[in-house]
């Protein structure tokens, strides 16, 4: 879920995964996320690495609809999970992100039934300290990293703080879409559709549609607006 | 004070928003020469394109001179650059009604006087003029922005005529007034905003004009503005927006952007408009500046006139 830097190896793997978890997301249907990306190969040390970027969002379709995630797709998440624990320095934000994968897989493995041996357990929450006290602009940066925690029942710490800055979130989407961040924007939006006490006038729906028509053909951000309308969908269905 | 980051907005400390505006006053003061003229303008540019600069400089001196928070030495400059403006620039109104002469339906005239005519100024034969064009349809049809329709009918509720148009229809059809996607706020919009916003408080006097729907919608708003035109170094606009914030009914007051305002400002006084100081002869950098330095005072009249108000009220 972090910024993937300047790796171009690593970025194409990245974008292919999101791609894939998209082309999931839109089709309801096949749930083959990391063997059906788009030259990546599953066994590829690269590959666990974008697995690891991209972060509990690989198995979002097996969450937001309700579908049994695919084994192998199941075994190579373990793999990131296991093979990049958050070193003694990690940024708050990676460390999140490293319990939100074990939490999806804990959720898969229960869902799927037969892979509970060697799941990390996923544990106490992660502190919040440093986002407690955080000015809107940071509040929504830091989020904006953890979209990933943004799903219809997310019960994070994180989110329970996101839930009560509905405000500032939605501040921190203007600031994105003005900065033309489109990925800071597709994150937010999507936390802002699990939030009550958005205003009205922030105009959500026509953001999102505006994010896509400006930034949609970046898959990290396609990925993001298709989690958030499904959400919406959800919300009104 | 530095902004600490938290999740309340840390406030300005008034002595700097107090320092920016005698700043300014200092400036204009200075360079009360720059407000002028031009009898022999080309008539594709017109003769009154230069009384806009006039309009605001007293504007602005009103509140200053009115508000009793800026000190007694604003409260000189500012009555001394009125006068100035009234005596040296206007010849006395004679100007205001040769400009009428030369475009007897433009609102100009009317707009530039209404502050000095407030301030106890008077010219007879303009205000002829300004009641006769106030009976025609013309003007009342006379095509311009919303805005600048809500501009006039203030201004004629300040002379003490009807408005030609019943405000809330003008504010109704605002861009602030049809509170739009904040999202999609760019520069000309902001103006927009921001001049609303004057007209509906009287150029902050009345910060109560403001209806509650549209202060809601700057309280949750206006943050994210500030926050994107101090990073672009828009100090024109970032000030204007300044006083925004110091006609809601909870100003924030917002340390980060009046000390990037404040760091702007130059040793002198100046306020460049955008980014840093222009170059050029001393005429064209007035230009280019007076406004942004005329704004700096006004946000720091407003803010202080705010700030003090809600101490006495703590």
């Amino acid at each position: 879920m972090e910024q993937s830097g300047t790796s171009t190896p690593l970025t194409g793997a990245v974008q292919d995964l999101a791609s894939e978890v998209v082309s999931a997301l839109r089709s309801g249907g096949h749930s083959r996320v990391v063997r059906g990306a788009t030259g990546i190969d599953g066994d590829d040390g690269i590959t666990v690495a974008a697995v690891r970027i991209l972060g509990p969002d690989v198995l979002l379709p097996s969450i937001l609809l309700r579908t049994t995630p695919d084994t192998e797709d199941v075994a190579l998440f373990e793999k990131a999970v296991t093979g990049f624990p958050p070193p003694p320095n990690a940024s708050p934000a990676s460390v999140w992100s490293h319990w939100a994968m074990t939490q999806a897989l804990r959720r898969a493995n229960a869902s799927g039934g037969a892979y509970a041996d060697g799941v990390p357990a996923g544990g106490e929450e992660p502190r919040t300290t440093w986002l407690e006290d955080a000015s809107w602009q940071f509040l929504t940066h830091q989020l904006a990293v953890l979209g990933g925690l943004a799903t219809p029942d997310g019960t994070s710490a994180v989110a329970r703080i996101a839930a009560r800055r509905p405000v500032d979130v939605a501040r921190g989407f203007v600031r994105a879409v003005r900065r033309r961040d489109w990925l800071q924007a597709a994150a937010a939006g999507r936390w802002l559709v699990t939030l009550d006490g958005v205003p009205e006038t922030l105009g959500l729906d026509a953001g999102l549609d505006f994010v896509d028509l400006m930034g949609g053909g970046d898959p990290r951000v396609a990925l993001h607006l298709q989690a958030a309308r499904l959400m919406r969908a959800g919300e009104r269905g | 004070m530095t902004s600490t980051g938290t999740a309340g907005t840390a406030r300005a400390d008034t002595r700097l928003i107090h320092g920016v505006g005698l700043g300014a006053m200092e400036w204009l003061h200075a360079h009360r020469d720059g407000f002028r003229l031009d009898p022999d303008a080309d008539p594709e540019v017109g003769f009154l394109e230069r009384f806009k600069p006039v309009g605001e400089l007293a504007l602005i001196c009103k509140v200053l001179f009115q508000a009793g928070v800026a000190g007694s030495r604003q409260a000189q400059l500012a009555r001394q650059l009125i006068d100035h403006a009234w005596r040296h620039t206007l010849d006395g109104g004679a100007m205001l009604v040769r400009g009428q002469r030369t475009e007897p339906i433009s609102p100009i005239p009317f707009e530039v006087y209404l502050a000095f005519k407030e301030l106890g100024y008077s010219h007879p034969e303009l205000e002829q003029a300004i009641r006769l064009n106030h009976r025609l349809v013309s003007s009342a049809a006379f095509d311009v922005p919303n805005v600048r329709r809500l501009a006039l009918c203030a201004y004629e509720r300040r002379f003490g005529l009807p408005p030609q148009v019943p405000m809330d229809e003008v504010v109704a059809r605002t861009w602030l007034g049809r509170t739009p996607e904040p999202w999609t706020a760019e520069g000309h919009i902001g103006y927009d905003v921001t001049h609303t916003v004057f007209h509906l408080t009287d150029w902050g006097e009345r910060p109560e004009g403001l209806p509650p729907r549209l202060a809601e919608y700057l309280a949750h708003w206006l943050p994210a503005w500030l926050d994107d035109w101090l990073d672009l170094k828009r100090w024109d606009l970032l000030g204007e927006l300044l006083v925004v914030d110091a006609c809601l009914p909870e100003p924030t007051l917002d340390a980060r952007a009046w000390e990037g305002f404040a760091g702007a400002q130059q040793p002198d006084g100046a306020m460049p408009a955008v980014r840093a100081m222009p170059e050029g002869s001393p005429d064209d950098v007035f230009d280019v500046v007076y406004h942004s330095t005329l704004v700096a005072a006004f946000a720091s009249v407003v803010a202080m006139s705010r700030a003090l108000s809600q101490l006495a009220h703590a």
